[in-house]
């Protein structure tokens, strides 16, 4: 076989890795399937439902449709990360200080306010909101519903989605 | 009900009768158990696990909507490096079918396919890519044979037969009175033929899941499902294994809506694990799983209604034709909660109802949340807005005037449990505000944008109906570590039944949520309870519970009475374990230092023993179980499949059609539902709201539009679900709680009913705001759209600049 493989090094939730990647590994793959973050959802592999969404230099991208490689020196935050507990079997690594145990406002909002049922599409929603939070100090609903717009959720009809990020939009936390 | 983020919290005196949304004062409101968990990303999905050693499944289907399967030669694929297991209808152990009442579906087809999703052969190797490889060098081949696309085909005298017994699945009837002379007598007869959509259940968590073979032989299952039980039974067929030797563990699911009723990947799973001894895990990819799974049956409805001129409802005649494609799975129910349905909440003393379920090579339509009635009542409020425009009557005062009484028997005549809720929901949707603007359109922001007010009425049956087994129970123990647990057969797949059951508990025992572990979807752990399908599941939880809760409790009392030393009625049972009352016996040693029994608060009460030390002193485990059936009718000869219990709904929506576009904007949705108690108000609220969402989709933009048996959208770029810009600004949720004061049977099912009143209520405002009357779903745009000149036209005066 022609070694084509491409060395890849990044971070992910805070955590410097260095990993040897196929050209065609894509994001997700490595997350779910490498690293067992498997809080980033596989729901339609194609850029459209939005549930393997993750923080890229804190922007908002869509995991099945990035190739690992294209990570390179780049800062990956998985829901994971967001929530504080890292890389759950990341032998003998902890996760970085920044990312505290703790909540993210926008996740105890989603919970209090019914924004979840099944809760397979809420990381996606949660990063994605995250995401705006990091660009928008307190956004509008018409920002919440741009940020929203490439995250399909098939349960709640979005109305417990809106009312939490409307109460996460009153205060604001622009961490990570 | 007004704006939706309005405080409530003091509206205490209406509790008959109140707004779901933001209702935090009863303390009912609360988070989900698995919320938290779920909401960082730390919840593992059965489709997330991992096994060491783990090999991956896939399945191969048929190339052709309808074939004859004349070659499968597995050999190539099966030399393949790091490909464990090639299997074809010859490594089946047991029953070569599966399906939920009929075992039609082969597990692999042996001589002909009937859709695009008829599997003939599965792969197990060491990597996804390489069972993808594999499958491609299996040779199939087949003799195509006519396709059945359409189920007015199938019933051609010619038409190639897809089953043994011919094209038709099901036949259904239900009569009253004599329709067809009972025309004679009407002053308005109107008659449409409405048409449904094959709609996608599009659960965000595909089919899949991992199948283990245990050192002891057995089979472990992690795979979603709605019913454990029933997955296991009918592994158990296929494997030819003993129910007890296989385990399956079916929740947390990723959404189901019905759609994971059926069997999917699990026999494939299972047995490519028992061929190879390893774990075996499969995930459909979404083009998989829109090939394979079930879908709503698309229905054509010709629906022939008549009044006498004071707007009396005195015949109605519905045919329905369903396509239920290749395989029976619930084809049958379903069409006969159709007809059921299909004269909805009104008195008419005349009814001919005949519903007729086909074959085809479209896929496979089944069980999806609604069940056969967002179909006929779309249809049936149709007639109703039509019959109204022909009287020159109110189409609201049109259902007033034939709304059923209470005590009226149901729709096939069944007696069923009384309750007022088509009357009450009818009400509550005159309190919306919007209800004033109904009857003409009015004008939007621009002159092309044309508004309208509609609504609708929905009764929904619950559970599965007269004469098919329905059973429920639970059970509750006083676990060794001192948790009070409650155990049932049900699946969680977002709806909510952790909340539901953890409400329950503390509403019984006045225990804390640390002290509650609910236990559900694990087969080896779970009693029968019946399935989490149909509406059924709170409804059954609360009434398990009424039967469960007092024994149990007492039980707990006398034991910790013994150990005590006092009497039974001195204790109670409450946060972190059984409490003394204060009355008659106050303790001394409480805050206020008063004896007297009159002044004492509940805050003097006192923790006398903890659950934990309650159940350390137990000689054995304190266990109460239930088994018993949903209730059905008394009647004397009831329809099979008819419903005891019901909800009701109404829906009340204001549109704003684009003329230009033909596009429909749906602005505003009320609703209110009468169900019984609210147990859940987060679960309850959401079930509406998102139920009302997946309607919207069915009524403006999901078909799962096939050519030839084949699918033409197979992904979420072409089948479009609502999104977040798609929802109404407003959304109101109104539950109408108050039940007939010697009500036995509690709260209802609300899980299907949200889905079913937007459609026709959409369809009214449509026609209220432009005039168009819509009979197909989804709406399609090209109906509506008109030229400028035209929009220029009908809005005279209006400044529609150049
Ligand atoms: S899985 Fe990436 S957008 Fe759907
Ligand atoms: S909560 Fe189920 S898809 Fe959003």
């Amino acid at each position: 076989m022609i070694e084509t493989n491409f060395r890849l090094s990044c971070t992910v939730n805070g955590e410097p890795i260095e990993r040897l990647v196929q050209p065609a590994r894509r994001l997700l793959d490595l997350l779910r399937e490498d690293m067992d973050l498997t809080g980033t959802k596989p729901g339609c592999e194609a850029g459209r439902c939005g549930a393997c969404m993750v923080l890229v230099d804190g922007q908002p991208m869509n995991a099945c449709l990035m190739m690992a490689y294209q990570c390179e020196g780049r800062s990956v935050v998985t829901i994971e990360g967001l929530s504080g507990c890292g890389q759950r079997h990341a032998s003998g690594s902890h996760p970085a200080e920044s990312y505290a145990d703790e909540p993210h406002p926008i996740q105890r909002a989603i919970v209090a306010e019914g924004g979840l049922q099944c809760g397979y599409c809420t990381p996606g929603i949660v990063i994605s909101l995250a995401g705006l939070y990091n660009r928008t100090v307190a956004p509008s609903r018409e920002q919440i519903e741009e940020a929203l717009s490439g995250n399909l959720c098939r349960c709640t009809g979005y109305e417990g989605i809106i009312r939490a990020a409307m109460r996460a939009s009153s205060h604001p936390d622009p961490t990570p | 009900m007004e704006k939706p983020d309005d405080d409530r919290s003091s509206s205490e005196g209406a509790a008959a009768s109140s707004p779901l949304n933001n209702r935090r004062s009863a303390g009912r409101w609360m988070e989900r158990p698995d919320g938290a968990a779920k909401a960082a990303g730390k919840l593992v999905y059965l489709t997330d696990m991992k096994k060491p050693g783990m090999l991956h499944g896939k399945i191969l289907r048929s190339s052709y909507p309808h074939a004859r399967l004349l070659e499968v030669d597995v050999s190539a694929a099966s030399q393949m490096p790091g490909v464990h297991a090639v299997l074809t209808a010859d490594d089946v152990p047991g029953l070569n079918g599966y399906g939920i009442v009929t075992q039609d579906i082969p597990v692999f087809c042996t001589d002909r396919v009937r859709h695009v999703g008829d599997v003939i052969a599965a792969v197990a190797a060491d990597t996804a890519e390489l069972a993808a490889a594999a499958l491609s060098a299996v040779r199939v081949q087949y003799e195509q044979l006519a396709v059945i696309d359409d189920p007015a085909l199938a019933l051609a005298p010619d038409a190639p037969q897809l089953h043994e017994g011919g094209n038709v699945l099901a036949r259904t009837r239900a009569a009253f009175g004599d329709a067809d002379s009972a025309f004679d007598s009407c002053a308005v007869i109107v008659e449409e033929e409405y048409v449904t959509p094959r709609q996608l259940h599009l659960y965000m968590e595909t089919e899949g899941g991992l199948f283990v073979p245990e050192e002891d032989g057995r089979l472990t299952v992690y795979s979603p499902t709605q019913h454990g039980y029933k997955d296991r039974l009918q592994l158990s067929r296929i494997l030819a294994m003993p129910e007890e030797s296989i385990r399956v563990v079916s929740s947390p699911i990723g959404g189901s809506f019905g759609g994971k009723d059926e069997l999917n990947v699990q026999p494939y799973g299972a047995l490519l694990a028992l061929y190879t001894g390893r774990p075996v895990k499969m995930h459909n990819s979404r083009r998989e799983s829109v090939r394979s799974s079930i879908k709503r049956h698309p229905m054509r409805i010709r629906m022939k209604t008549g009044a006498d001129k004071d707007g009396r409802i005195i015949a109605h005649r519905a045919d329905i034709l369903a396509d239920t494609g290749a395989y029976a799975t619930l084809g049958r129910e379903v069409l006969m909660f159709a007809t059921e349905h299909a004269s909805g909440p009104y008195r008419i003393p005349n009814v001919l109802i005949e519903g007729l379920s086909v074959f085809t090579n479209n896929g496979v339509a089944g069980e999806f949340r609604g069940f056969g009635g967002n179909q006929v009542i779309f249809a049936l409020e149709g007639q109703i807005e039509r019959l109204a425009d022909r009287l020159g009557l109110d189409a609201w005062e049109l259902r007033r005037r034939n709304l059923r009484e209470a005590d009226d028997p149901g729709p096939l005549g069944q007696k069923i449990a009384p309750t007022d809720g088509a009357r009450q929901v009818w009400e509550a949707a005159l309190r919306s505000p919007l209800m004033t603007k109904r009857g003409g359109g009015a004008q939007g922001e621009e002159p092309w944008l044309l508004r309208g007010v509609g609504a609708a009425i929905v009764m929904h049956g619950g559970g599965l109906g007269y004469g098919i087994p329905d059973p429920a129970g639970g059970r509750l123990r006083l676990a060794d570590d001192g948790k009070l647990e409650a155990v049932f057969g049900f699946e969680e797949f977002g709806q909510g039944v952790i909340s539901v059951l953890t409400l329950l508990m503390r509403d019984h025992f006045g225990c804390a949520g640390e002290d509650i572990r609910i236990v559900i979807g694990d087969t080896d752990t779970v009693p029968h309870t019946g399935s989490a399908t149909a509406s059924r599941a709170t409804a059954m939880a609360w009434q398990a519970m009424q039967r469960l809760a007092p024994p149990f409790a007492e039980s707990m009392l006398r034991k910790a009475a013994e150990l005590l030393g006092c009497t039974l009625d001195q204790l109670e049972t409450g946060e972190g374990g059984i409490w003394r009352t204060a009355d008659p016996f106050p303790v001394w040693d409480c805050q206020s230092e008063r004896s007297s029994p009159e002044a004492c608060s509940p805050s003097c009460q006192t923790l006398a023993l903890t659950y934990r030390q309650l159940a350390a002193a137990m000689a054995e485990p304190l266990v109460q179980e239930t088994s018993f059936d949903f209730p059905v009718t008394s009647s004397a000869t009831p329809a099979v499949g008819s419903h005891f219990l019901y909800s009701y709904a109404s829906v009340v929506t204001e549109v704003e059609v684009d003329m230009l576009t033909g596009k429909v904007r749906v602005l505003r949705t009320d609703h209110a539902v009468a169900a019984g108690p609210v147990v859940n108000p987060m679960g309850f609220l959401g079930q509406i709201e998102g139920g009302s969402v997946m309607a919207l989709g069915f009524t403006l933009t999901e078909d799962v539009v096939m050519e030839e048996g084949r699918y033409a959208r197979q992904q979420l770029d072409t089948y479009m679900i609502p999104t977040i810009r798609d929802i109404p600004r407003q959304v109101c949720v109104e539950a109408v709680e108050q039940l007939p004061e010697d009500d036995p049977f509690g709260p209802r099912g609300v899980g299907e009913i949200g889905t079913v009143g937007l459609a026709p209520a959409v369809a009214a405002a449509v026609r209220n705001a432009c005039g168009s009357w819509i009979s197909r779903l989804p709406i399609r745009p090209e109906q509506l759209i008109r030229p400028y000149h035209a929009v220029r036209q009908h809005w005279r005066g209006g400044d529609i600049g150049d």
